[in-house]
Order: structure tokens, then sequence, then C-alpha cells
């Protein structure tokens, strides 16, 4: 009997992978440890930081270059040299969370290829478009709600210090801005270390290691991107560089998943 | 129309050669053994058909179109070393997530099916770390077998497993010849349980296809001997190779591959010599020493 094949079309097999990658996402502990790791991080940062004396919640005055503001544990205000001095505002910030991205995406891929499950995958899928696109998303949510932890445990962690939450040199609408910028320009660093990952496969220490020296050359330019008195054009700025990055980087893993072996 | 074509597969890694030219042919609806030593080249050949290697030359063609295409592919289910399953994960998660990848209709009532034929349906809620190997290897082919494949390719399923695990893989991959009707490639180094079901051989040695047969040519090919017993072998043996020009003693059996019958060999020693036959058969090389004779130059 001469066997039927049916067409299989791009969106058909997007759909049935976003599915599985979404369901891989939120059933495994990773994610969650994530989170709660971002949740935890902003409000150790800020609490110890305010009860060791790190600045005087009355005057608001800085104290060695300590938190003074709730506002500066997501980022700092753009102009003269802010954002760019090696202080620890400006280093235990939200952009913290964009190393933390690497071993997120790092650890979800390479656990494909070593367990097989690429294996699988690869046997009946043979454009990888559908796979890199599913990754990206699915890793893009995933460094989104990361973000979004960090931001509450912000406000948890201000508020427990006794931080002041007043805001100096931008207003609300540029802090939403600040945090949709951060939040689009998660999806540059997916790409990227989806990319490094993809090249290393299974071998987790080498995606995470080639993420975190890409990771620290970029770092600096997180805050000129994101900064607090962030506007419209910043968002744009990082959601066209998100979907720059995600497309041309996405094309340079479909190829090199295509010309090396996966296995 | 074959279900898959190869001709002049080359694959280096490096300096090394794993296929050297390799051309394969198997018909759609057989049952593929697929013969060779260690490193001869069979798990790479079977890789290269589902696309996890890429090949250094040579093409590839299953059911009459390039193996990259993607609706052909879609139909392959594979078992290649261990099957590729999230070791936290239940049995029945792995299988689901592996139905919603294949985006099958009724996932659940088409897992319980192929989790059924390769008799893991009580085991369905065992998480795949705490699965034997036999267990994981029908987790694997149970794998293969979801949305109804036409061609199915298992690397070495029955190697590692005890006599039971042999058992029970046997009876899956008799049933599953049955119930799916598909095109089924099985390598394997157990030549002697691969007789039972398949239904063509190919033997691969140093990345090269050496023999590509049917059973029936196989059958065909197969020496017959006489094979007996007596109480002082060395000297009958003596005595038979005097007359026969091809005896051997092979597992405490003289066999005599002349053409020749057993009741004639019988005689012979008793009447001729005065030596009593204690035990004697007409039979045929196996597979297994068929191969070993094919390894050997020998001729079958």
């Amino acid at each position: 009997m001469q066997p039927t094949f049916e067409k299989q079309s791009f969106w058909k097999k997007l759909k049935s992978m976003l599915k599985v990658d979404f369901k891989r996402m939120f059933t495994m502990p990773l994610v969650y440890i994530m989170a709660g790791v971002s949740l935890a991080l902003p409000i150790l940062i800020l609490v110890m930081t305010s009860t060791m004396g790190g600045a005087d919640t009355n005057t608001g005055a800085d104290a060695a270059g300590m938190f003074t503001n709730v506002w500066q544990a997501i980022s700092s205000v753009s102009g003269g040299n802010a954002g760019m001095a090696m202080d620890l505002t400006t280093m235990c910030n939200m952009n913290l969370m964009y190393f933390m991205l690497a071993v997120l995406v790092c650890v979800f891929t390479a656990d494909d290829f070593r367990s097989g499950y690429a294996k699988n995958l690869f046997t009946v899928r043979p454009k990888k478009i559908d796979y890199v696109c599913s990754k990206t998303v699915v890793l893009f949510a995933g460094g989104a709600i990361m973000m979004i932890a960090f931001f509450i445990g912000a406000m948890l962690g201000g508020a427990i210090g006794g931080l002041p939450f007043t805001m100096e040199g931008f207003h609300a609408g540029n802090l939403v801005a600040c945090l949709f910028a951060k939040i689009f320009l998660v999806a540059v660093f997916v790409a990227i270390f989806f990319t490094f990952s993809v090249v290393a496969k299974q071998r987790t220490w080498l995606s995470i290691l080639l993420s975190c020296g890409v990771g620290a050359f970029l770092f600096m330019m997180i805050p000129m991107m994101t900064p607090l008195n962030a506007n419209f054009i910043h968002v744009i700025m990082t959601l066209a560089g998100g979907g720059l990055f995600a497309a041309g980087l996405g094309a340079v893993s479909c190829v090199i998943l295509n010309k090396t072996s996966l296995v | 129309m074959n279900a898959i074509e190869i001709r002049n597969l080359t694959k280096n890694f490096g300096q090394k050669q794993a296929l050297a030219g390799l051309n394969m042919t198997v018909p759609q609806g057989a049952i593929y053994g697929f013969i060779g030593e260690n490193g001869s080249g069979k798990s790479t050949t079977e890789k290269l058909i589902c696309g996890l290697l890429v090949p250094s030359g040579g093409s590839i063609k299953l059911f009459g179109r390039d193996y990259k295409d993607p609706d052909v592919r879609a139909k392959i289910g594979v078992l290649i070393e261990q099957p590729g399953c999230f070791p936290n994960y239940s049995v029945w998660n792995n299988m689901m997530l592996q139905a919603a990848n294949l985006d099958i209709p009724n996932a659940a009532e088409e897992v319980r099916k192929v989790l059924r034929v390769v008799h893991m349906d009580g085991s369905a809620s065992n998480k795949y770390k705490n699965c034997s190997l036999g267990m994981k290897q029908r987790i694997g082919i149970a794998m293969a077998l979801l949305g109804k494949p036409a061609l199915l390719i298992l690397d070495e399923p029955i190697n590692g497993l005890d006599a039971d695990g042999m058992r029970i893989m046997r009876d899956v991959l008799v049933d599953i010849t049955k119930e799916y009707r598909c095109t089924v490639v099985i390598s394997s180094h157990i030549l002697g349980e691969l007789e039972k079901i398949a239904t063509h051989y190919g033997i691969v040695r140093g990345g090269k296809m050496i023999k590509e047969m049917t059973a029936e040519e196989l059958e065909a090919d197969c020496r017959t001997f006489v094979a007996l017993q007596t109480k002082d072998m060395e000297m009958a043996r003596a005595l038979l190779e005097r007359k026969y020009s091809r005896v051997t003693l092979e597992n405490e059996y003289i066999r005599i591959y002349d053409d020749v019958k057993a009741e004639e060999v019988v005689a012979y020693l008793y009447h001729e010599l005065g030596i009593a036959v204690t035990e004697v058969r007409t039979d045929k090389i196996g597979l297994e020493e068929y191969y070993i004779d094919l390894m050997n130059k020998g001729v079958c």
C-alpha cells in the first residue's frame, strides 16, 4: 500500500512546537527557580543595603554608591555619566537579569540535546525554522517573567527596606517605557544566547560561558538603551532591535542546525 | 517504489571515513535487517537517513523523494541509541509531548494504543528515569510508532536486553510488523533474533554495502549440512574426511557440507567402519553463520 504524505504547513508546525515548548517551559522547575531568584534578589539587595546603613532614608543621602531610591534597582536616569559608573546601583540592578537569562536559555536549550529530544524532533522536522521561532518566543516569555518578578521584588524590597519611591528626573510614563524597553531587550539577548546554545548543543557550560562573555561585553550598553527616563523612542528601538536580532540570529541558528550534526 | 534508496553515500568525520559510497535499497513493506560489525557504518547510515548527520556526498531518497522533504520526514519513526525522553517526566508525559510535536489528533488515544503495542500500558505513570533498559527501549519504539509511520528505523533495539527483555521485544517487533505494515529497518548484532522477522538483509562492512538479499535468497544461499555425533568423534571425523571434501567439527558436531544424505553417512560409518552414530540430522546454516562466513570471505 502506498503511504500518503500530508502537507506540513509552517504555521501548523509552529503551533504544535509552541504548544510543546510552552508546556515544557512551565512544567519544568527551571523557570520557577529563575523567577523565584529574580523575585528574591532585589529584596535581598535592597533590604541588606538599606539595613547596613547604605542610605540615609530620612535625607536620601547616598553612602558609598549604595541605593538611595527604589527605582535605582530598576535602572538609572540617563545624562552625564549616569549608568556608566561602576557602583552598586548600576551593577546590581535589573540589568543583572540579562545574565540570569543566559542560564535560562542555555539550560533550557541544552536540555533538548542532552535528553535526545532534539533527535526525536529533527527526525520528523527537517526544517529548523519552527524550532528556532518557537524557542525564541518561549524563552522571551520566560525572560519577561523574570523581569516582572524582579520588578515586583524591587517594589517589595524597597518597601521592606524603607527606601523612598520618589521619582526624580522621570515620571511614571518613563518608568513604564523603561520596563517595556527592558522586556523588549530580552529578545535581543535571547537571540544571542540561543545562537550560542545551538552552537554548544548539549554542552551547557560552553553555551553559558559564551553567553556570559558576550553578555558582559554588552552589559554597559543596557543602561543607555533602557534608562529610567526612557520614552517612546527607547521602546521602539528595543522592539526593533529585538525583532532584528531574533530574525537575524534566528536565521544563523537555522543554518547552524542544518549544517552541523545534531547528535 | 522503494522506501529507501541510497546511492554512493559518503560520510567523513574529519580524516576518518565512516561511509565510503554506500548503496542501499529497502523495498516498501520490507523488514530490513541491517547487519554489520561495530563501526561498520550502520548507525551512521541510519542517522543520515534521519537527517541527524549531514552527508559528505551521495543521495538519499525516501519513498522516491529527497530525504529532506518535510512531508516524508513527518512519517518516519526512529529509535536510535536511547529514546529522546526527559528523565523527570512520566512515560505518559514524554509520549504526549512527542504526540504534540507530531500534531496527532486524539493524542491520548493514540498514545494509549502504542503503549499497549509495546506492552507498556501498565507503566505509563512511571517516571522515565525509573524505567529499566528494556522498558526504555520499548518506550522508544512506542514513540517511534506515534503518527503511524511509513518507515520505522530501529537501531540496535535488542542489544543490552536480558533473555526475557529480548523475548518481549521480539513479540513487540512481530506485533508491529503485523499491525502497522510499515517498512522497518532494524540493525542488530543479535542475528538469531533478526532472522526470525527480517524479509530482507543488508550486510555492511567498512562503510560499504557488501551484500543485499531477500530472506529467500539467504535461504537458497545457505548451505545444508549433515550434523552427527558418535562416541569417537575424532576417529569418525578422520574417516569422514577421507570420503567427503568439506568436513568440520563445530559445536560438538561433525558437519559434512557435501551434497550427501544423512542415511548415507550413517550407513557408511556403520557398515564400512563399524562406528555407531548417536545422533544425526540435516540442517542449514543460519544467518549468523552465513554472516561469519561472509566476513571471513568464505563461500556460502
